[in-house]
């Protein structure tokens, strides 16, 4: 099995996923950057002008190390202090509109998603319970080596279609975390978390569990096989309702 | 209060300066005296010297989890010893060295002389503290000798993974009962600490002429009062939960995880703060000495750490965003409003040193990496504090590198320029300047090279607390100049280490006021005597010291 | 103790709004999980409401009198007389930590060290309490002449 090569990219770091809900992350990071890098900017250089500018070159006549003079002693400087903490103000009110509409758009729940696929994460392995009963199964039992990918778990859906995922921990909080998604979202006992993904590139793409659930947590790995619908309906067609394919075992 | 009723109201001026009687006989030495001081400035002493002890220890685990992911699929350590050290890694540092450093350790030595006080208002209990703080410290580390190992689910310890079910054995047992003890003295520093600001002030030492050190001490304070009972309660949940068969964090019985969650960052959130404003205090403290000027916009600088407390206790679900059951504009608005009051700080040191003469030395220095680094984790966290965003980055290296850069970068480095600072007022000599440029070269190139990689390794997807990862995931190359980052900056803690001892003999002599200082603590000899001042100068603005010393460049009250 | 007071009061009002502001959210967009938060937010309000409370007791008691610390031209001599208890060496504090840490080992460990922690700890108790039974001549420092 060939794992996508195109892990997230950096884009200094404004990254592509491969959903449509990328779209508006990506928006994010270049809002955020237009905002912080300047901002960064202007005050890494203030510092360090302040630095090579006023350091006590050791020329002065006043007393103290280094016999620098003594500077004037000023203190306040109302207009400036009120500008410094108004613009900033203004610059959090922007970016918290941005970000309000952005989260509406990634956390939307279709009411009619192609598919509904349950996933069930436990110490430590993942089953993905599909419409008609047929379960994907992997557990670290059958991972004998982090460098192989060969036996995880394969979280098999079409692209181009809306994707509704629901997860739920059998025993302790994990959280399904696919990178090329741009998206995790957490597994926890006794809440019931629902998502919708929309696939735009089909690939094979390496996820695992994003929160510490014991030993072999490192282990707890998964593929998403993002398939055109076409052939995510022949791979469906072929797998008999209440069947179990477990990776790393022959099929039953 | 009913003593301090008893004073005098009216009494002539006999004379600017005044003395104070100290209480004649015997004091104790040596093991004695460690043991039975109740003097505030041994008991600081005590908790510096066992906080930067479990800095030495948590830095060693560290080295451990860089050596076990230098490359993939790697065996230095097992699974199970690996979850282990990052969780007593966070343990020890967060709860031992960089809260209990600044606002017990300096908190203590501090603000007693900062404000012009004998000692604090309740030495016994200052000193029961300490060794609260100190049976905590050993409890939660001697889980390492157990059979089982110390506690291994994260410094957070999320239930239900934290339940006896799942985590057996007195490792976990023990980083409860540690980490509650040392809750515990943190609540009797704070209580101690706030009485001392509010019942001991020197005359004329106002609120608004106090030290911005002092300031952000009495706030970490109240950060800290409300906070570690909350955290206290939990531990205790999640005790009668493993012993006594409760099921508060077990949803198989109606009991509900995420409870846990809410608790333990209600408390998590003010601690972050209790672990900075201290830090923000040393910085603000040392670059106006250094820079020969007053704190630029001193009440703005107050306004400031007050806002950053307050809006800190309505920010904890934060960490929660990707939980999915948080309101997460309302703690978006939050977490994105606490970027501005941090922002004036920064305009305010950089006011500071504006057109002022600026002592290059190593405190500064140190300082000045704090400024950097810590911009650096204010604006990443600025793009983790968006949901949107941390849907992405949440519990992955970026995350990792974040904190680091604040509270290592940032804290850190501020608590090494108050070691730098502080240490001839403590020992009566300068550390030497030639190891402290050099620690301070060695540790700022290795910090960076150490964390900076780890934003990249979020941006690809590594998550936080693996053991180990495949080498197909473009992760090897990071992963191995971070943990030669971690190696560097190790060397460079040691160097100040060497600095500390070798300059406690060879020291060159301080003198009591070596920095021209402007706060009180610099008006007592170095080290202070017993109950710390013989004299002290008329206080009548935030720079009593620089008014005494500079009677041509008084500071403007009430500007 | 105004500013003090203030400081506090200023804590305590901010956690009452923002309580009120995350109650409404909270009940407006159904997330009945978060009732803990709600209520640490509460019990922060009236946690800081009490110590203002009591601050500004003490406030009120000594009315007219203002402490020379919140005097902007108090001088040392305002301060003279004595200032409080300070013990310069205590064993007890000691001891009382080692009675509170064995209780902490027998919440591991069980029953023993609860028992053996108990009798030192009341025992340290004890000490500290008679310590601090000395004549106030002795002990009380005295502040500036």
């Amino acid at each position: 099995m060939e794992l996508a090569t195109r892990l997230p990219g950096t884009d200094l770091g404004s990254p592509h996923g491969v959903t449509t809900q990328d779209k508006y992350v990506h928006e994010l990071w270049t809002v955020s950057y237009l905002f912080s890098v300047p901002i960064g900017l202007l005050v890494l250089g203030l510092i360090l002008w302040c630095v090579f500018r006023y350091r006590d070159k050791g020329d002065g006549s006043g007393g103290g190390p280094g016999g620098g003079r003594t500077p004037a002693q000023f203190q306040y400087h109302i207009p400036l202090e009120a500008a410094y903490t108004i613009i900033p103000l203004v610059i959090v009110a922007i970016l918290f509109g941005f970000l309000y509409s952005a989260e509406n758009h990634v956390d939307s729940i279709s009411k009619t998603p192609a598919i509904k696929i349950t996933v069930e994460g436990f110490q430590w392995g993942w089953r993905f319970d599909y419409p008609n009963g047929h379960k994907q199964v992997g557990t670290v039992a059958n991972e004998l080596d982090i460098n192989s990918e060969q036996n995880l778990p394969v979280l098999v859906i079409p692209d181009n279609e809306t994707v509704q995922l629901h997860v739920v921990s059998l025993d302790v909080v994990h959280t399904f975390y696919v990178p090329e998604f741009l998206f995790q979202r957490d597994l926890i006992p006794g809440i019931d978390n629902t998502f919708d993904i929309n696939p735009t590139t089909p690939g094979i793409y390496p996820g695992q569990c994003n929160n510490i659930c014991g030993e072999y947590h490192a282990y707890m790995r998964f593929l998403v096989d993002v398939m055109p619908p076409s052939e995510f309906n022949t791979w469906y067609s072929q797998q008999a309702p209440n069947s179990i394919t477990t990776a790393g075992e022959p099929q039953s | 209060m009913t003593l301090l009723e008893e004073r005098p109201q009216e009494h002539p001026e006999p004379s600017e300066r005044a003395l104070m009687e100290i209480i004649p006989g015997p004091r104790p030495h040596g093991l004695v005296k460690y043991i039975t001081s109740t003097d505030h400035k041994q008991i600081g002493l005590n908790y510096l010297v066992t906080s930067f002890i479990g800095f030495l220890f948590a830095g060693l685990l560290a080295e451990g989890i860089r050596t076990q992911l230098i490359v993939p699929n790697n065996h230095f350590v097992t699974e199970n010893v690996y979850n282990q050290l990052f969780t007593m890694h966070g343990t020890i540092m967060l709860f031992v060295f960089l809260g209990p450093f600044a606002f017990a350790g300096l908190g203590n030595y501090l603000v007693p002389l900062m404000i012009g006080a004998p000692d604090m208002a309740f030495p016994r209990f200052n000193s029961l503290s300490y060794w609260l703080y100190l049976g905590g410290f050993l409890l939660m580390s001697a889980g390492f000798l157990t059979n089982n190992g110390a506690a291994n689910f994260g410094w957070f310890g999320y239930a239900p993974l934290t339940e006896a079910i799942h985590s057996p054995g007195p490792g976990a047992d023990l980083w409860i009962i540690g980490v509650g003890l040392t809750g515990l003295s943190g609540i009797f520093t704070a209580v101690n600490i706030i009485t001392t600001i509010f019942t001991l002030r020197a005359p004329g030492m106002v609120m608004f002429r106090m030290p911005i050190f002092v300031w952000n001490q009495m706030v970490t304070m109240f950060l800290l009062l409300l906070a570690f009972p909350v955290l206290t309660s939990a531990f205790a949940l999640l005790w009668i939960d493993r012993h006594l068969g409760g099921h508060f964090f077990d949803q198989n019985d109606g009991g509900q995880p995420i409870l846990w969650q809410n608790l333990f960052w209600f408390f998590g959130h003010p601690e972050v703060y209790i672990l900075a404003l201290p830090y923000f205090g040393i910085v603000t403290e040392v670059l106006a000495t250094m820079s020969k000027k007053p704190v630029f916009g001193y009440k703005g600088m107050i306004g400031a750490t007050l806002s950053i407390g307050a809006l800190s206790m309505g920010v904890w679900a934060h960490h929660m965003y990707t939980t999915g059951a948080v309101l997460l504009p309302f703690f978006a608005a939050m977490s994105l409003l606490i970027a501005v009051p941090t922002g004036i700080k920064f305009f305010n040191w950089i006011g500071t040193m504006w057109r002022g003469t600026i002592t290059l030395n190593t405190a500064v220095l140190f300082c000045l990496g704090f400024l950097v680094m810590f911009l650096f984790g204010g604006i990443t966290g600025v793009i983790l504090a968006q949901p949107v965003l941390d849907f992405q980055l949440h519990n992955t290296y970026f995350i990792v590198a974040h904190f680091h850069y604040v509270m290592f970068g940032g804290s850190a480095f501020a608590a090494f320029a108050g070691i730098y600072y502080w240490y001839p007022k403590m020992t009566g000599r300068l550390l030497s300047e030639k190891l402290g440029k050099l620690s301070f070269t060695v540790m700022f190139i290795g910090f960076n090279l150490c964390f900076f990689p780890q934003h990249d390794l979020g941006l690809r997807g590594m998550p936080r607390r693996i053991e180990t990862y495949s080498a197909h995931m473009g992760w090897n190359f990071l992963n191995m100049l971070s943990s030669i980052g971690a190696y560097i900056a190790g060397v460079g803690v040691l160097i100040t280490v060497c600095n500390l001892f070798v300059s406690y003999r060879k020291g060159e002599i301080a003198g009591d006021n070596p920095w021209d200082g402007q706060t009180l603590e610099w008006a007592c000899s170095s080290p202070p005597p017993d109950h710390n001042f013989e004299a002290l100068p008329p206080i009548r603005s935030e720079r009593p010291l620089w008014d005494a010393n500079h009677p041509d460049q008084l500071t403007k009250v009430g500007h | 103790m105004k500013v003090e007071s203030r400081t506090i009061l200023g804590a305590s009002l901010f956690l009452a709004a923002t309580g009120a502001v995350y109650w409404a959210l909270v009940y407006k967009h159904g997330h009945q999980t978060e009732a803990s938060g709600i209520a640490m937010l509460i019990f922060g309000f009236a946690a800081y409401g009490m110590l203002f409370g009591y601050l500004m007791l003490q406030y009120v008691r000594r009315q007219g009198h203002p402490r020379p610390e919140d005097s902007f031209d108090a001088t040392m001599a305002d301060g003279e007389g004595e200032i409080a208890y300070f013990p310069s060496a205590s064993i007890w504090p000691a001891g009382l930590a080692l009675g509170m840490i064995l209780g902490g080992v027998g919440a591991v460990w069980g029953l023993w060290y609860v028992i053996i922690g108990g009798i030192i700890f009341f025992g340290a108790v004890l000490g500290w309490v008679i310590e601090s039974d000395v004549p106030e001549d002795d002990q009380n420092l005295q502040a500036p002449h």
